[in-house]
């Protein structure tokens, strides 16, 4: 009995190796004869990246076909990879949606150590943030970051001056509220801002931008502001309640492509949605713009400063039972997937890629319906981006609880420190005691 | 129970056919109208959100939320109907949902059934013991041990196939339980005069339990059916390849697909849960107006 | 049910000929449930005594889980939160689907129509169903507080929005939804009852209260067992319909134990201790289904 897993895995495995037809792996490996690794990706017809990347790669590499597996899109991607990967049935390659799934998949010995291909691709703090002891384990194909989302035509309905670079938070709160009331005063039932129901939206910033702020450390005082102002919001009617967005379904891409919304936080991502909400129609047709999100102090305001924001990197790493003959197709597409050739590829369909080059800010400009002005460009391509699930065994737990902490607070009328320090006391006695 | 149990059915099964058909009681006018009232109100609250989902199915994507909530569309669109047969692979969807719902019942049914006799009517050393291990998996979240499952699935090269959804639904317990609770309703008498004209105990299942447990056995299957044909978790585990997604994984991909065209969702989600109501409409004689019309006269 | 041994007298022969006619009526079943379900089962025993991240070798740490899970006040939150749904979910579910049940069983106008409509909110899509409900729990745009503010409630509950009122807002959606289920049992249950008995009764001069008590519910009792172990065993693992409604939230005031186990095997991955609060979960539900079948059993003889 006490053999039950170790024996029941490693069968499993041995019957995948059969199965994949790979007995010893260890003839000699032509490098000119064709090779197909298998890449999973999630909701195929309508993420075009897992292709762009595909097609991409076997035009440098045409002996090499990247063949698509298409995994259940959400959470239930990584439902499906656990088991997959449990069961040794998993793809060649696959993704890694943000770090906290990273560290599940590295600390489980789920992906190989592909260091050797990263030191090709110069250092990012993407690419530092899939190192473990000094051993890279995978490399970062995208790289969102979250920014202000606006809509100039309600900003200019509302007789409110457009954000310039220079908000702070207590600026965008401030517009927030006059954009509400100017809007009210020229009819228009449209909100100042919507702040979607992520708990991202308000733990993410106060995360990157608070000086020693540290989710590792129990200690979450630093969100105590960023709540207050969001409260304050609420009590205004500057935006929607917490409890109005979850209980009514709403989402980001109708509160801001239906112009219920004159501002909203979102990341890049969001860009490309809006581009294809507007040619199809489930987006309004109107002038809008990005802007550095709203920071901490004044210190990192203004264009000559550089903004702080955050966003996890998206990644790839291949499968440790990948057979021999196939490791170097792989490794050769996780170093196409993250260079700048594949980045262009992306930000020709407005993704965001790991590296935002200046040839990748020029693609992505060029796009149908992206604004042209230069502080949307600004927003775009500068800034510095901290991770929002800094690795470590304790993330996940501190993150699933202080979500809990998210709709306590929003929703409730307990208070901001009661709520925080409950956050806290659970934290040290369930999570960081692990 | 007192002495003057009435719930033993012997005397009933005694004399059947002896007695008139029964009489119905008259109901007074007034009482009935007072019942109808209630029930078209109950009907009302029970079909809100269906009528939601059908409202919403007819409407424009931008329409479909509105604060407050609105209950008729302004304008009715039709196009969803067409627009989800093209832009959706419903037609296999429905297919392996239906097959997979009629052969996962089928089998329920007939080992489910099968089994149960062996439960309730032959006694030997061990049998309560085994069927506590049956009821107790059913109080097993299935989350919890879907892992260990699906790795003895891989190994017997099931997953990624219909088959495994087959294996995962049709050796349940619930069937076993609730075939063995009908038996055990069934007068004992009714198979020991059967066991002195000889019939073997295989026969008498046949001949006198299944007939008898008619109502229950339709019961089942319908259950089975429905829930095999609402299962999320169990398809998303299994099934990887387009081609065999059942409709409830395929409505999921289409909502994340286009999320924000929930009138397209709302389609997809009223013609997954047309099949299903019509045969329950269909099928309800069987389990309603099954053992005591006809049942004991065979 | 089952007659002690002793009471009657029975040769080695009979039994040996007993035991294999009863396990060739459940071999066929139960081959497919011994390896589909009892070993992945007995893996879980196992795997409740370990650490495992799923991907490795899960290592034997015995009785660790366990202890942890004494002074994981999650935990313990979650339990309490189930036990509360358990405790209205049972009786609610049990009432409406048996009074569903009789007013469905009679020769009414259109009674298979309404069967039907009771029946539809088991089969309506789930995600449907959440979007609707709390649209109508909407506290400051829902129907329900509107009426309850029409009918003069001043201080309407914000439901799914509160940590006080989204439990009960979950309890009546639960409600809602599962007796259709159920009534479809009592109704097949109703069809066991010979109409001669209520004829018998009714000659008697019962009352249709006596003959409920009398005829029905005695001649429902194998149906109320099995529905009443059923139900208990699932609502305490409910885990869907409130993943769907209220993701167990506000804060952690619908969290509850399936999520619970959801969350540390597959969200954080811990499935060392994910099992250990299955096992827990489990045993439960075991005992309190061991003793209604022991309750059953005395009532029956």
């Amino acid at each position: 009995m006490k053999r039950a897993i170790p024996a029941v895995i490693s069968a499993a495995t041995a019957l995948t190796l059969v199965l994949a037809g790979c007995g010893g792996g260890d003839e000699p490996v032509d490098p000119n004869a064709p090779v197909t690794i298998t890449l999973a990706g999630w909701s195929l017809s309508s993420t075009p990246e897992f292709k762009t990347l595909a097609d991409g790669f076997k035009a440098t590499h045409p002996n090499m076909t990247v063949e698509l597996k298409e995994y259940a899109p959400g959470n239930d991607y990584d439902t499906q990879m656990i088991t997959d990967l449990a069961a040794g049935t998993a793809p060649d390659v696959y993704v890694m949606k943000n770090l906290k799934n990273f560290y599940t998949y590295q600390s489980g010995g789920q992906l190989l150590d592909v260091s050797d291909i990263t030191s090709g691709l110069g250092s990012s703090p993407a690419l530092a943030s899939y190192q473990v002891d000094g051993k890279a384990y995978a490399v970062p194909y995208r790289q969102d970051s979250w920014v202000l989302f606006y809509n100039k035509d309600l900003f200019a309905k509302a007789k409110v001056a457009p954000p310039d670079g220079s908000w702070t938070w207590d600026d965008y709160t401030a517009a927030a509220k006059r954009l509400h009331t100017g809007l009210k005063g020229a009819g228009s039932n449209a909100t100042g801002a919507y702040q979607h129901t992520f708990q991202s939206t308000v733990q993410g910033f106060a995360l990157a931008q608070t000086p020693n702020a540290d989710l590792l450390s129990g200690d979450y005082g630093y969100l105590k502001p960023y709540y207050e102002r969001s409260l304050d919001l609420q009590a205004a009617g500057a935006q929607p309640t917490f409890g109005t967005a979850k209980t009514n379904k709403l989402t980001y891409q109708a509160q801001f492509g239906k112009q219920q919304s004159a501002m909203l936080l979102m990341g890049t991502w969001y860009v490309a949605t809006l581009l294809n909400q507007r040619q199809s129609g489930d987006a309004d047709k109107f002038q809008w713009g990005i802007a550095p999100a709203p920071q901490f102090d004044k210190s990192t305001t203004g264009t000559s400063a550089t903004p702080v924001t955050f966003g996890d990197p998206t990644g790839l790493g291949i499968n440790p039972k990948i057979s021999k003959s196939k490791t170097a197709a792989a490794k050769a597409f996780l170093q196409y997937a993250a260079g700048p050739e594949a980045g262009k590829a992306l930000a020709g369909i407005g993704i965001t890629p790991a590296q935002v080059t200046d040839a990748v800010t020029a693609t992505l400009f060029g796009l149908d319906g992206v604004p042209q002005d230069d502080l949307s460009k600004f927003a775009y391509a500068k800034h510095t981006i901290k991770p929002e699930n800094p690795v470590s065994k304790h993330t996940a737990g501190l993150q699933n609880l202080l979500n809990e902490t998210h709709s306590a607070i929003l929703s409730d009328s307990k208070g901001v420190d009661a709520e925080l320090s409950k956050a806290q006391t659970r934290a040290k006695n369930e999570v960081l005691n692990q | 129970m007192t002495a003057t149990d009435l719930s033993l059915p012997t005397p009933a099964v005694a004399a059947p056919g002896n007695r008139n058909a029964p009489r119905r009681s008259v109901q007074s006018r007034g009482w009935r109208l007072v019942g109808y009232a209630a029930l078209v109100l109950a009907a009302a609250g029970l079909l809100l959100p269906f009528y939601w989902m059908v409202v919403a199915s007819l409407k424009t994507n931008s329409d479909v939320f509105t604060i407050p909530i609105t209950w008729l569309p302004d304008r009715v669109v039709w196009r969803n109907y067409l627009d989800i047969w093209q832009r959706s692979d419903m037609t296999t969807w429905l297919g392996n949902t239906l097959l997979l719902s009629v052969v996962v019942s089928l089998l329920q049914v007939v080992t489910g059934s099968f089994a149960a006799y062996g439960f309730a009517r032959v006694r030997f050393p061990g049998r309560n013991a085994l069927f506590l291990a049956y009821v107790g998996t059913i109080a097993v979240p299935w989350q919890s041990y879907m892992i260990p499952q699906f790795i003895l699935m891989s190994k017997l090269q099931l997953s990624n196939t219909l088959w495994s959804i087959v294996a995962l639904q049709a050796f349940g317990a619930f069937g076993v339980f609730l075939m063995k609770q009908f038996y055990e309703t069934i007068p004992e008498e009714l198979s020991e005069s059967a066991r002195v004209d000889g019939l073997s105990e295989f026969g008498i299942y046949r001949r006198i339990m299944l007939p008898l447990s008619r109502p229950a056995l339709a019961s089942l299957a319908l259950l089975t059916f429905v829930t095999t044909w609402n299962d999320y978790l169990g398809p998303l585990i299994y099934l990887r390849s387009p081609e065999l997604r059942t409709i409830q994984l395929g409505l999921n991909t289409f909502i994340s697909q286009y999320n924000a065209e929930y009138a397209l969702i709302m389609t997809g989600s009223v013609l997954s849960v047309l099949p299903v109501a019509v045969i329950f409409l269909l099928g309800q004689r069987y389990f309603i107006e099954g053992i005591a019309t006809t049942g004991l006269k065979g | 049910m089952a007659t002690l041994p002793r009471t009657r007298p029975r040769n080695r022969r009979l039994v040996s000929r007993n035991t294999v006619a009863g396990w060739s009526f459940i071999l066929p079943n139960f081959v497919g449930f011994a390896v589909l379900t009892l070993l992945p089962v007995v893996v879980l025993f196992y795997v409740a005594f370990t650490n495992w991240n799923v991907f490795g070798v899960a290592e034997w740490t015995g009785t660790a889980n366990f202890r942890r899970m004494w002074s994981d006040a999650s935990f313990w939150t979650a339990l309490r939160n189930t036990v509360y749904y358990t405790v209205f979910h049972i009786p609610l579910t049990l009432g409406a689907s048996l009074g569903l049940a009789l007013l469905l069983n009679r020769k009414l106008r259109g009674v298979r129509f309404f069967r039907t409509v009771a029946f539809f909110p088991y089969i309506t899509s789930i995600v449907a169903i959440a979007i609707v409900w709390n649209q109508l729990f909407s506290p400051e745009y829902g129907p329900i507080n509107a009426l309850l503010g029409a009918v003069g409630v001043d201080n309407a509950p914000g439901w799914t929005t509160s940590s006080t009122w989204s439990m009960p807002a979950v309890i009546i959606v639960g409600t809602w939804r599962y007796m259709g289920y159920y009534m479809l049992l009592f109704l097949a249950g109703l069809q066991t009852i010979p109409a001669q008995l209520y004829e018998a009764a009714e000659t008697d001069g019962a009352s249709p209260w006596q003959r409920f008590v009398h005829v029905t519910l005695p001649g429902l009792r194998h149906t109320t067992f099995f529905v009443t172990v059923l139900l208990t065993i699932e609502s305490f693992k409910v885990f869907d319909l409130i993943l769907v409604m209220t993701g167990g939230g506000p804060g952690q005031s619908t969290l509850v134990l399936s999520q619970y186990i959801y969350q540390k095997g597959f969200e954080e991955n811990q499935f060392g201790y994910a099992s250990a609060v299955s096992i827990v979960l489990f045993a439960i539900c075991f005992s309190i289904t061991v003793i209604q079948f022991m309750v059953n059993k005395r009532r029956n003889s």
